[in-house]
């Protein structure tokens, strides 16, 4: 969906929000003390960012740290406190890790690599780990060979039962069409035949189906013939080896990818020069995404895009719980999975392989927005129990007393959409306060009464969800 | 004002506890997950939900028009399995060996195809004359990638990637009548589908029921205009100002149904819906066309057709996937008998499988697959023109389509949703009806 640019975000706001999962005050403190190029580096060096809220997170859930086997002991245990604890982690590393870019690329690839969480939970735990959170910011072509490699992509796209005798083509076609090339990208159906010889006998080992292993008693050890290329007879995980060199070194990966990266991070329909330059950059580079990123936050295009992306289900109700820091304390996180489930976003759970959508368009619609605007209501008003304690907000820790109610809505959406209120906003948002007259005290009884409605209607706003 | 849990307090009050809380502990899978959610929203419905009397009036929309139900088999519909051309012989049963149900355990359809025992609940409507099966159909592209074949299904223009606007969506827009309803267009599930997207405001909802702002009471019309007044100035395009006010009509409609009275039946759940999110959508869009809400399109998913893996034969994965679609269309159709004479429901999936198995007990990706139209304006039946499973009749090897998807969906949308101008819905193509539906009254 094509929306248009906003003139009222500033430079600074733009970078923040799209390179974090939502802008807190000191994120915005950050960038203009670092200067926009200082942020984005800090940011991309993300290994040298310290994360202790994080790190004492996986201390308390050190299931998220187990192999195969130890996430299906503890899955024996207690299926469900298990379940909880790895959407909650998908939830609590984008709300409160330092290192945000990072997880905005562990989410681009998460959905990018799709592999679902339902039946298939200590797998996808080992994946999420190894491919997405081991190589967001690396090289695109170990990204793609983790992610060939990882047991629960082997198991969702049915390649641990692919043999010599019936190549199974599931992977082999998605792995074109939906990791590197893209379905236009100049591959036949004779490729997808081919490729899926080339990975028989990739598959899991036998005692524990948690790791990877080669079997060469079901590799197909013919010749074939893969975009051109002949791979010769007689040989055996090479085979899969060089179909992943061919398809990461292929121009129509770098296109691919970087019209992804684009649409996710300036606008559903990028610039085509901008496309192209991302995709120059990341084919130069031999796959660095490092690299390709840097291209694109530091373009014209993007500086331009500002406001034009609508924010998924999930990155909204993720910057509401970081706009609503340090006030909100998540108890137990029922009422935000269920909402998004609700909204068709709860983390891991899109069973398609080609992950979630990242455009307006499915997004943008009735169910969707009027559960959106709910949870703000809901998030604002938990101090009148509705969450059942599942959730608490102290506002008086977000929203500083001030005397008059004017000054009240003005510094609500300073603090929490990071920008100056404009005139016709600040009208309609006292229109639906109850019409007070600007210069009123703000009396107790208004904090409690109206303070919530205030809070729900800025993070309920378009403001708050384009950004 | 009352302390106020949020969604869905009736699961909170029932349980004792948090339904997503409760679900997990008790250690299920997705799919269980969801049916537990269904259970919940049983519950939710049992009380009193829509009137006897359409207290919401759109009635601009002629009486002679039926409403059209889509259901998306999503994932590609192994066909061959589900409708099995046991006269075939050896040309099939050599190809399956795990995957195809034997002659013996076939419903008997014609003498030459029959029915996967699973869709036992189809045979009474098949035998009434109200259901016919198009064998061999699908799509002219052959793309084999389940987006591109959706998608092309969806905007009704295969091979054409640039369609802005769904097939359902170009209905809407080319009929004379207009129908400001809400619930003109409902798409059940969190998400629109493709064939709905473009610039008619349709309604996509995964309940019916909670569609409300958790706000106090003496707030809400407060909160209510100041949201509306916030998104009727959005600068980045009317999409926000034109979904914010359907959410604003649709509260409205949805509460002043609520209002209205009793649920006119209460015993839906008699009728054996499964418990399913598939079940529970087809028993919502059947309170839907009861409330006379002005309802003409419903799109439904069943996904979980893309069985490249132990797929099953008489049992098995496939088999239950089939027998929650038999019994979903069969409750269905009860539920709404006496409107059956103004219904059309039609199935359709991306593409068929293969017809060889592959190793791993499953199907690959193929191309002809099938539709059902069930009705009470359907000529029961099959339906094909079929191509027959020799070598050479084959299309890469797999069933080849004899009957474009859009030859049946332009018959229903003509014959039966008194479309004058299908050439705006399937721009360029000229469809050969085959007689599926009688022209309506």
């Amino acid at each position: 969906m094509h929306l248009e640019p906003s003139r009222l975000v500033d430079a600074d706001l733009h970078l923040v929000n799209r390179l974090t999962w939502g802008a807190r005050p000191r994120d915005l403190e950050r960038v203009r003390e670092l200067g926009e190029d200082g942020y984005l580096e800090w940011q991309l060096d993300y290994a040298a960012i310290d994360d202790p809220l994080v790190d004492r997170f996986l201390a308390e859930h050190p299931v998220l740290l187990e192999d195969v086997r130890g996430i299906r002991r503890a899955l024996d245990e207690d299926y469900g406190a298990v379940y909880q604890q790895v959407i909650w982690g998908r939830l609590y590393r984008a709300a409160y890790s330092e290192r945000q870019l990072y997880e905005k690329m562990v989410e681009f690839w998460t959905d990018h690599f799709n592999v679902p969480l339902p039946d298939m939970v200590p797998e996808k735990v080992v994946d999420d780990r190894e491919v997405a959170r081991t190589h967001a910011l690396g090289r695109f072509r170990d990204l793609l060979m983790a992610s060939a490699r990882s047991p629960g992509m082997l198991i969702y796209l049915d390649n641990t039962f692919s043999n010599r005798d019936h190549p199974n083509e599931n992977y082999s076609r998605e792995v074109m069409e939906l990791h590197t090339l893209g379905v236009d990208g100049g591959y036949t159906q004779q490729d997808v035949v081919e490729v899926a010889r080339c990975f028989t006998g990739w598959t899991l080992d036998q005692e524990w189906r948690g790791s990877f292993v080669f079997d060469r008693n079901r590799h197909d050890e013919g010749e074939k013939v893969v975009l051109g290329h002949r791979i010769a007879a007689g040989r055996g995980i090479e085979d899969g080896l060089q179909v992943i060199d061919i398809l990461a070194a292929h121009p129509s990966t770098a296109r691919f990818i970087s019209k992804k990266l684009c649409k996710r991070f300036v606008s559903d329909d990028p610039p085509a020069d901008l496309v192209d330059a991302v995709a120059t950059t990341f084919l130069a580079t031999d796959g660095d995404i490092r690299a390709a990123l840097r291209a694109l936050f530091t373009s014209e295009g993007f500086r331009a895009a500002r406001g034009t992306k609508f924010r998924r289900p999930l990155e909204a109700i993720v910057a509401m719980l970081r706009a609503l820091t340090p006030g909100v304390q998540v108890h137990d996180m029922w009422a935000a999975s269920w909402t998004l489930e609700r909204m068709g976003h709860l983390p891991y759970n899109w069973f398609p392989p080609n992950g979630y959508p990242d455009s307006a368009d499915p997004w943008l619609n009735v169910n969707g927005l009027l559960r959106r605007w709910d949870i703000a209501m809901v998030l604002a008003h938990t101090s009148q129990g509705w969450t059942d304690g599942a959730i608490t907000l102290d506002l008086s820790a977000v929203i500083p007393d001030v005397p008059t109610i004017g000054e009240l809505v003005e510094t609500t959406w300073r603090r929490l959409i990071g920008q100056e209120l404009d005139r016709g906003t600040r009208a309609t948002i006292l229109a639906a306060l109850g019409d007070p007259r600007p210069t009123q005290r703000v009396t107790q009884e208004f904090r409690e009464e109206r303070l919530p409605s205030l809070v729900g209607l800025v993070l309920a706003s378009p403001a708050f969800q384009l950004t | 004002m009352s302390r106020r849990i949020i969604t869905p307090p009736p699961a909170a009050t029932v349980s004792g506890c948090n339904e997503y809380r409760t679900l997990d502990q008790r250690g299920v899978t997705r799919r269980t997950f969801l049916k537990g959610m269904v259970g919940t929203g049983a519950l939710l419905l049992s009380r009193p939900l829509f009137p006897n009397l359409p207290f919401v009036a759109f009635a601009q929309t002629p009486r002679e028009v039926d409403t059209l139900v889509v259901i998306f088999l999503r994932g590609g519909m192994d066909s061959l399995a589900a409708i099995v051309p046991v006269g075939e012989g050896a040309a099939f049963y050599d190809r399956r060996s795990q995957t195809a149900v034997p002659e013996s355990r076939v419903i008997d359809l014609d003498g030459f195809f029959g029915f996967h025992p699973a869709l036992g609940r189809l045979e009474d409507i098949y035998r009434g004359g109200h259901l016919a099966v198009v064998h061999a159909a699908g799509s002219p592209d052959p793309s084999r990638s389940h987006f591109d074949a959706m998608e092309y299904m969806e905007r009704g223009t295969p091979g054409v990637r640039v369609t802005e606007t769904g097939w359902l969506t170009r209905h809407l827009q080319s009929v004379p009548w207009t129908n400001d309803s809400p619930f003109r267009a409902v798409a059940m599930g969190a998400l629109l589908p493709s064939s709905l997207q473009g610039p008619e405001a349709s309604l996509a909802l995964e309940s019916l029921d909670g569609f409300e702002l958790n706000v106090p009471d003496h707030l809400r019309p407060d909160l209510e205009n100041g949201l509306r007044e916030l998104y009727r100035n959005v600068g980045a395009g009317p999409a926000f100002q034109r979904e914010a006010e359907s959410v604003f009509s649709t509260m409205r409609d949805l509460r002043r149904m609520a209002d209205g009275g009793g649920l006119e039946r209460g015993n839906s759940g008699a009728l054996g819906y499964p418990e399913t999110s598939f079940g529970q959508a087809l028993r919502q869009v059947a309170q839907l066309i009861r409330a006379d809400v002005g309802l003409e399109v419903a799109c439904v998913d069943l996904g979980g057709w893309d069985t490249h893996e132990e797929q099953g034969g008489v049992e098995g994965q496939f088999a239950d996937l089939l027998s929650e679609l038999g019994a979903g269309l069969a409750a269905f159709y009860e539920d709404v008998a006496e409107r059956s004479n103004r219904l059309t429901v039609v199935t359709m999936s991306e593409f068929g499988r293969k017809l060889e198995e592959n190793a791993s007990g499953g199907t690959d990706h193929g191309r002809g697959g099938s539709m059902l139209v069930m009705g009470g304006g359907v000529s029961g039946g099959v339906h094909t023109v079929w191509p027959s499973l020799t070598p050479a009749a084959l299309d890469d090897g797999d069933l080849a389509i004899t009957t474009d998807f859009r030859d049946v969906l332009s018959e229903i949308l003509v014959q039966r949703l008194q479309n004058p101008s299908v050439d705006s819905v399937f721009p360029g193509y000229r469809a050969n009806y085959r007689g599926i539906v009688r022209p309506g009254a």
